[in-house]
């Protein structure tokens, strides 16, 4: 197989627990974001743009939807006779077979793979961030400081830097040290996740790391602090750019809302840096004599009603006359029937709230049955492939999601919409 | 799905008239419905009804058609065994005479096509049909040659083809745009033929120096053969001149027609993908009765109008019963109301232009107003 200077691995297995219901049946890498995309259009666009062919996703939870959506890579100009996108589950071997333990383990378990590639330089990513960033500036960055490992960082305001995992660096970048959640940061550098390695360095260290019974076998837990133990040359490489992290509700829809607050910031429009992705095949979306859309985002296949205002809507959504959606993110194929009320809501896809419904962000309204902890901020969720009754009402922080066992619930299942891409 | 039959679409029709939408490409590659082209519709219907391999005749202007085409993924006729083939004229350089080249190309092409029927459809039309039952119906009659007619009737002077009718529907006579109609049995511009009957005509077309396929060039032998008539009571919409294509065009504006072409499940419309980013409704605008497409973005007044992909409308703006095509800016306060504007015309701050529902004022591909 023909060598490739870089590889990229995408980290696409985790679970993205703190998404609750959103990721009760896909990846987090799959999860819509921002009206046409999926999360994992975003490093994968990166890669594309940044010239890198040969992209390796590893994938481990609930894989199905983010396979089929992938495909052979073809959206992102990734179906390359040399190279291309490779997605890479974990599989059965001769004698021991395992799950991917941790984001090493993970790469550790594909060496073969980026083996046959030959590369200089390894590119791992997370399929969890929304960002434009060229990875050539950094590989240039990392080859210029003749570094063993380059560790993407973003400066966090400081009161928020004991969030994250912290890189303290000398004059040069060069850093000194890295701390998982600093109660008392010396540094507002935090790692984004992204990391350069010279292969051959990397490849030692994750067998290195695999014969070690105690470690996590985790980039930020063990590989990173092995390197720094080592001394060995790691050096940060600071983006100034728009990045967010979409791990939980509010970030989510958080994210999704900057689209329309400042959609200057990460510039979805740049005909130099283009965002791929499936392309539902639909029409032109449609507004109606009775629909009225005040500064929000929409795409094709939806068809507007009623009253828009602050709102996402991804591909082929509904929203009836009468009905008032706001400050809310709609998924692919979701349904606000006439008359309802939606408020700082995320509606999954093929998600309908029924006629009349209600969902409001204040806690003090209506049922607060679905409360769960992994709302805040007044975000609602409804589950994908269910519907809200008619005429319920729901109060803020809810999650609803269909259970079978609940007497008179307000959320029932429907049949998994077809695929909207 | 399995149907046997092979499509070829032609692209260019010599009844139609499009004036400046058409002068830059081929009719087939004429922008409609906000994110289409006319073939789309064609492409996609054969496609969705199991055809397989098509062929594209091109002969003008075909640049933009290939673009738009490509290898044909859009529609999945990105295919190691037959797919998507663009057809240009055969041209031959010690054959300056013939400059519009000859029927050799086309012939091969289906002389070494596998499937017993072709499904022919011209490009002055949009529908979203499924040709499935047709072929079946055309092979039932066992004629060598079938038409596709409907009971538009002869509306205000298009050039459509009457039919006369004998009792077992086969074609015994045929008008072109009569004053008084005999008939209204119109022909579309869809026929099926054997593809044995298609190569023994085009080996004689070939052999006579004649360089045109057409519906109506094979209508023209009902007198030597007999030609099965099947009538389609489904929708199309015929487009031939800018007042059709205007009319055509508004009518996806009605939300049950615009079902007929989009809401057919397992008969999506594919089209050419874009990426654009989506649209982007800013403060100030407002948008009732319209299309619009990704790529938008809007802080002015649109009613009753179709936006295509990347159109950027000011403040203040006001367009009223428009076609606004892709990459357009309308700039601050500009007015237009019955205004055709092809791709990459920029209207400037204030310009006012006011054209009338029969005679749509248009506007070329680049210009800047």
């Amino acid at each position: 197989m023909a060598k490739q200077e870089v590889v990229a691995m995408i980290l696409a297995g985790g679970q993205g627990s703190r998404l609750g219901i959103l990721t009760q049946y896909v990846a987090k890498p799959a999860v819509p974001f921002g009206s046409r995309y999926r999360i994992i259009d975003f490093p994968l666009s990166n890669c594309t743009n940044s010239g890198i062919e040969a992209v390796g996703v590893l994938t481990q939870y609930q894989p199905l939807e983010l396979n089929q959506y992938m495909g052979n890579g073809h959206s992102w100009d990734l179906d390359r006779n040399t190279g291309g996108l490779a997605i890479l589950p974990p599989f059965q071997r001769s004698g021991r077979s395992d799950w991917y333990k941790g984001t090493a383990n993970a790469i550790y378990q594909n060496i073969y793979y980026i083996d046959r590639y030959n590369p200089k330089y390894v590119l791992i990513l997370s399929g969890d961030h929304i960002y434009k960033m060229n990875y050539g500036k950094m590989l240039s960055f990392h080859v210029e400081k003749e570094a063993d490992c380059t560790i993407a960082v973003i400066e966090v305001p400081w009161e928020e830097a004991s969030r994250f995992g912290i890189m303290n660096t000398d004059e040069d970048a060069r850093i000194t040290e890295f701390v998982e959640k600093p109660p008392e940061p010396k540094s507002r550098l935090a790692s984004m996740g992204i990391y350069i390695f010279n292969w051959p360095v990397l490849k030692e260290k994750l067998i290195a790391d695999e014969q070690n019974p105690d470690s996590d076998n985790d980039f930020g837990k063990n590989i990173i602090p092995a390197m720094l133990a080592e001394e060995q040359k790691l050096y940060a490489y600071t983006f100034a750019d728009y990045w967010r992290d979409v791990g939980t509700i509010f970030s989510l829809w958080d994210a999704n809302m900057d689209l329309i607050r400042d959609p200057q910031e990460i510039d979805l429009s740049d005909d130099r840096w283009r965002i791929y992705g499936r392309t539902p095949v639909q029409p032109s979306h449609y507004i109606s004599t009775s629909g009225e859309v005040v500064n929000s985002v929409i795409t094709d296949g939806c068809k507007i009603y009623g009253r828009l205002e602050n709102s996402v809507l991804a591909a082929s959504c509904y929203v009836g006359e009468g009905a008032v959606v706001k400050d809310s993110v709609l998924m692919p194929g979701a349904v606000v029937e006439a008359g309802a009320y939606v408020e700082k809501a995320i509606i999954g896809l093929h998600g309908v709230v029924g006629r009349g419904a209600e969902m409001r962000p204040a806690t003090d309204f209506g049922s607060q049955e679905y409360v769960n902890k992994l709302c805040s901020e007044g975000i609602s969720v409804l589950q994908s492939n269910t519907e809200l009754k008619a005429g319920a009402k729901v109060g803020g922080n809810s999650m609803l999601v269909s259970d079978a066992n609940v007497q008179e619930a307000l959320v029932i299942a429907h049949q998994p919409g077809t695929l909207l891409y | 799905m399995f149907i046997d039959a092979m499509g070829l679409i032609l692209a260019d029709h010599t009844r139609a008239n499009l004036g400046d939408l058409e002068e830059p490409r081929s009719l087939a590659a004429v922008p409609f419905a906000g994110r289409y082209r006319i073939i789309d519709f064609t492409l996609s219907s054969l496609v969705n009804s199991g055809v397989k391999n098509v062929g594209v005749v091109a002969n003008h202007k075909y640049r933009s058609l290939m673009d738009h085409l490509g290898t044909g993924a859009y529609w999945d006729l990105d295919r190691m065994q037959q797919g998507l083939s663009i057809l240009p004229p055969f041209l031959i350089s010690h054959h300056q005479d013939e400059q519009e080249g000859d029927l050799v190309g086309l012939y091969d092409f289906v002389r070494d096509a596998t499937q017993n029927y072709v499904v022919i459809c011209e490009s002055n039309q949009v529908m979203n049909i499924d040709f499935g039952p047709y072929v079946q119906a055309a092979k039932a009659s066992g004629a060598k040659m079938t038409i596709l007619y409907n009971q538009d009737g002869n509306k205000s002077g298009q050039p459509y083809f009457l039919l006369g009718l004998d009792e077992d529907n086969y074609v015994n006579d045929l008008f072109l745009s009569p004053r008084e109609l005999p008939t209204t049995n119109t022909a579309l511009g869809i026929m099926i033929l054997e593809r044995d009957f298609l190569i023994q005509h085009l080996e004689l077309e070939v052999a006579r120096g004649r360089n045109k396929l057409s519906v109506e060039n094979l209508l023209r032998l009902y007198e030597e053969e007999q030609i099965f008539a099947l009538e389609y009571s489904g929708m199309i919409l015929r487009i031939n001149s800018l007042a059709t294509y205007f009319q055509a065009s508004q009518r996806f504006l009605e939300m049950d027609i615009f079902d007929l072409f989009f809401n057919q499940e397992d008969r999506p419309i594919y089209t050419k993908v874009k990426n654009e980013a989506p649209a982007m409704y800013l403060t100030g605008n407002k948008v009732v009765n319209s299309l619009l497409s990704d790529g938008c973005s809007v802080a002015g007044e649109v009613k009753d109008s179709i936006i295509f992909r990347g159109v950027q409308v000011g403040r203040h703006a006001v367009l009223d019963n428009c076609i606004i095509g892709q990459d357009c800016v309308i700039s601050e306060g500009a007015e237009l109301s019955y205004v055709i504007l092809d791709k990459d015309t920029v209207i400037r701050p204030g310009v006012k232009l006011v054209g009338q529902p029969d005679y749509p004022v248009v506007i070329g591909k680049g210009v800047i107003v």
